[in-house]
């Protein structure tokens, strides 16, 4: 491996703003890593190059563990966004500095200075002054010159940034092409998903400093596992499904998608299940009525927006009632107006024209569903003012909000059943009101306390070992969607025999790297003494700004054994996750 | 030169022209035409007398000698401090950044005072300092104590700009390349910021050539020892003596300009070797 890191966490003010990522990077490979401005990115990339230390974590260059070397002693090649090129010196002074500072041979430096300029497609301008070069010139010296002292690695910050677009993409061929002939390591950091398709090997996808896939381009656009990635990748239409044994079931309307199954990709599943899908707007077919359809029938709509964009055509489309509750409340390309997006080929608008206004069937091609347990909210309580309150309560709003998800309401004496995960307010009677949720068929409750807020860490405990996996991927699920860190606490009893501690200790570790290795969680592990909801209590207790997931398989006792973390006076979030025992195998 | 069309928001250029023709010969070529004329009608053998008198050598010794002296501590100390301006935070920084233009504000004579009673030998330092042997007051130290005093504020708004411009970004390439922090030092930020750094030294240096109010106080006025020249032109004047005390001040004046030209010539240099022509 060229690059290796390993679970490296960068704080600024106790906020981590690059969280437990580890990546490896293989010998010439391209990677791109992909993310919005304070994703954590750059701090990564700076981190590699050795200009941010880190504060947690390692690094390492071709095996060597450099996390405490130096910039100057760590060998790598980096080009920035503004070029920071030295101005008082000419493009030939610029390129042969890292020579210079070695002490190379004049000779020599000539040499490779004509090298450089000829791999960048600037012969000739060694003797001119940064300033009177075009930007893209001065990027390509940037590039000439971070290369000079034959780096190990060479890291591009936003290397297209500051040029306009024509430029951008001739420099963009540069690159690929050096990259290529050198067979050179190389880290791109861009916000640019089009960029990233174009350069990569691989792509890592950031978002609040935590790294949330990696992959083939082609594998993250069609089968991204995280709602973050899905949208970031180009547009997409997320939409809520039942999952039955036929396929998948949008809406209250009973349309189904994909009868004979080749639709879409399901992961299998015994119970009718409420999951995210991914609809890509090309994927989408629209006709006059449903039997003219080619593909599986989605819903009904009417066409609100037409736009030409040349290629392409570019509609919104109001899906009918019934089908439009299937719609996530933020539609996914964040125009939050709840339309779906939709893309034509010329040769389909010859087929089919439409104006705005008119009743189209729209038929879906392909869907995606993304293997997350957290698909919607449910806010629970006993009258509708209490559970629209409840609904609209800061950490839950802000859940939603991140996760692009829906809250709906429901209070006790409607009969409809409960979708997604629900929620209930920290009260005296949250005890009874979890586990009649839970017999209901719910598997997740999120027990909210007033006042919580965004939480700065995850505590994850599982008290029944059969809740494990289930957990572990709510966990997975909720940490790509908060700048917290992840901790599994696993707690023994006191009177556990020395014997039995390294036992322990790798059930520990085995579950660290299940939660790597299935679901690409980076967490941390400690190990406690003592009981298990006085031990989470008091962990809980050290700071305000926690939330705890609970993974439970018996339904018997959980007043006595939890009943204390639930209490109104509970200040931290739970959010209890159940698997019966039986269903797991 | 460009003729008048060149639309811009002050008025014509005919008219700015004028006014910074007269302003200038109003304010500055006439009062210096006067000097050289009051020189003039002295004959040779008395100007080379006046000129050259061993006390006068002696106070050109110590004003040219201690306002080089003054200006070059001002130029490493007020890199220090435009340094620490720019690129720390911390808590004082506006009002440490207020303070520094001080000595622009106070009059001279005050800061001659408080100068002299915090360096003389029963003085808040100047306790300590004796008995090292060590005399400020009324030595050749105190004049330039109190004329690196006046020349700071010159130094360190010169190259506060200046600092500005050097982006983090150029030392983290050059430290990526390979550098060391010194070689980054030499290579990177002396080149960047030395044009303002001379401007900077000549601003010092001609404020404390031309001063006289803080350090008459200080230096005690010893003749052939701790007397400036222009402390000389005073004592000439009040002896009427006006075609001595105008041999004199021309003397500085060709010194003066003859310093400030290198200069300029020596930045004139650096800058068609160095920077950029034309954006």
């Amino acid at each position: 491996m060229s690059i290796t890191l390993d679970q490296v966490t960068k704080r600024y003010q106790g906020v981590p703003v690059v969280n437990d990522v580890s990546i490896d990077i293989g010998d010439g490979e391209f990677f791109v890593l992909l993310g919005p401005s304070g994703s954590g990115k750059s701090t990564l990339l700076r981190a590699v190059a050795g200009l941010t230390g880190v504060d947690h974590g390692r690094i390492s260059l071709h095996g060597r563990d450099v996390t405490h070397v130096p910039a100057q002693k760590r060998d790598v090649g980096l080009v920035f966004q503004n070029y920071a090129l030295f101005r008082h010196m000419t493009v030939a002074d610029n390129i042969e500095f890292a020579l210079r500072v070695r002490r190379v041979r004049a000779s020599a430096r000539r040499e490779r200075r004509r090298e450089l300029l000829r791999l960048v497609a600037l012969e000739g301008m060694d003797e001119r002054l940064p300033a009177q070069l075009s930007g893209g010139q001065q990027q390509r010296v940037a590039v000439a010159r971070a290369l000079a002292h034959k780096p190990e690695v060479l890291l591009l910050d936003e290397p297209f940034g500051a040029l306009d677009a024509k430029i951008r993409e001739e420099l963009r061929r540069t690159i690929r092409q050096v990259q290529r002939e050198l067979g050179i390591t190389t880290v791109l950091v861009t916000h640019d998903q089009e960029e990233a398709f174009a350069l990569a090997d691989r792509i890592g996808v950031m978002n609040l400093g935590r790294l949330l896939e990696i992959g083939r381009p082609d594998e993250l656009y069609t089968r991204p596992a995280t709602r973050f990635v899905a949208t970031f990748l180009g547009a997409a239409n997320l939409l809520l499904a039942r999952q039955t044994k036929n396929g998948l079931r949008f809406g209250t309307l009973g349309a189904e998608g994909g009868a004979d199954g080749s639709v879409a990709d399901v992961p299998q599943g015994a119970r009718e299940q409420e999951v995210v899908a991914v609809i890509r707007p090309e994927e989408i077919e629209l006709a006059p009525a449903r039997r003219a359809l080619v593909c599986s029938y989605l819903a009904a709509g009417v066409v609100e927006e037409v736009a030409f964009t040349g290629a392409l055509e570019r509609l919104r489309i109001r899906l009918s009632a019934g089908a439009a509750e299937a719609e996530l409340s933020r539609a996914a390309n964040g125009n939050g107006d709840g339309l779906l997006e939709v893309t034509r080929s010329q040769h389909e608008q010859r087929a089919f024209g439409v104006t705005p206004g008119q009743s189209v069937a729209i038929g879906v091609r392909r869907i995606h569903v993304l293997p997350t347990p957290l698909s919607s909210f449910t806010a629970y309580a006993a009258t509708l003012a209490q559970a629209t309150e409840l609904s609209l309560h800061p950490l839950l709003a802000e859940l939603a909000s991140r996760m692009r998800t829906r809250v709906s309401t429901r209070t006790a004496d409607e009969h409809a059943a409960i979708t997604g995960a629900a929620v209930i307010a920290a009260e005296p009677e949250a005890v009874a009101k979890i586990e009649w949720l839970l017999k209901e068929g719910v598997e997740e409750v999120l027990v909210l306390p007033q006042g919580a807020g965004p939480p700065q860490r995850v505590l994850i405990h599982w008290a029944d070992d059969a809740a494990r996996g289930a957990t572990l991927a709510v966990a997975a699920s909720l940490l790509r969607h908060v700048a917290a860190e992840g901790v599994y606490v696993g707690i023994l009893p006191t009177s556990t025999p020395d014997g039995q501690r390294p036992h322990s200790m790798r059930a520990l570790l085995d579950a660290r790297s299940e939660a790597q290795a299935v679901h690409g969680l980076e967490m941390r592990t400690e190990l406690r003494f003592g009981d298990v909801a006085e031990e989470l209590a008091r962990r809980l207790a050290e700071s305000p700004d926690q939330i705890l997931i609970l993974g439970i398989s018996q339904l018997t006792g959980l007043g006595a054994r939890f009943g204390a973390l639930l209490r109104p006076e509970a200040r931290s979030p739970v959010l209890i996750v159940h698997r019966a025992a039986d269903l797991r195998t | 030169m460009k003729p008048l069309r060149q639309p811009s928001v002050l008025p014509g250029f005919g008219l700015t022209f004028g006014f910074t023709t007269l302003f200038l010969s109003g304010v500055v070529l006439l009062p210096l035409a006067a000097l050289v004329l009051m020189t003039a009608s002295m004959p040779w053998s008395e100007f080379l007398h006046v000129i050259t008198t061993p006390r006068a050598i002696g106070s050109y010794r110590l004003s040219f000698g201690a306002s080089l002296l003054a200006a070059s501590i001002n130029v490493v100390f007020g890199f220090i401090i435009a340094w620490t301006l720019v690129r720390y935070e911390f808590p004082g920084r506006k009002i440490i950044d207020a303070l520094i233009d001080m000595p622009f504000a106070l009059p001279t004579a005050v800061s001659g005072i408080a100068l002299t009673t915090v360096f003389a030998a029963n003085g808040w330092i100047g306790r300590y300092l004796e008995p090292l042997g060590i005399k400020v007051a009324y030595t050749w130290i105190g004049v330039t104590v109190a004329l690196t005093l006046i020349g700071m504020p010159f130094v360190v708004r010169s190259v506060q700009p200046a600092l500005l411009e050097v982006q983090r970004d150029l030392e983290d390439a050059a430290e990526t390349l390979g550098a060391g922090r010194f070689y980054v030092f030499r290579r990177i930020i002396l080149p960047t910021v030395l044009p303002a750094l001379l401007t900077g030294f000549t601003l010092a240096f001609a404020r404390a050539v031309g001063e006289y109010g803080s350090v008459i106080f200080i230096s005690g006025n010893i003749p052939m020892r701790t007397e400036i020249t222009p402390l000389l032109i005073v004592i000439r004047l009040e002896e009427f003596d006006y075609r001595g005390a105008a041999a004199l001040g021309f003397v500085m004046l060709v010194i003066s300009f003859g310093m400030l030209l290198t200069i300029n010539l020596l930045q004139a240099w650096g800058r068609r070797r160095h920077v950029a022509t034309g954006h």
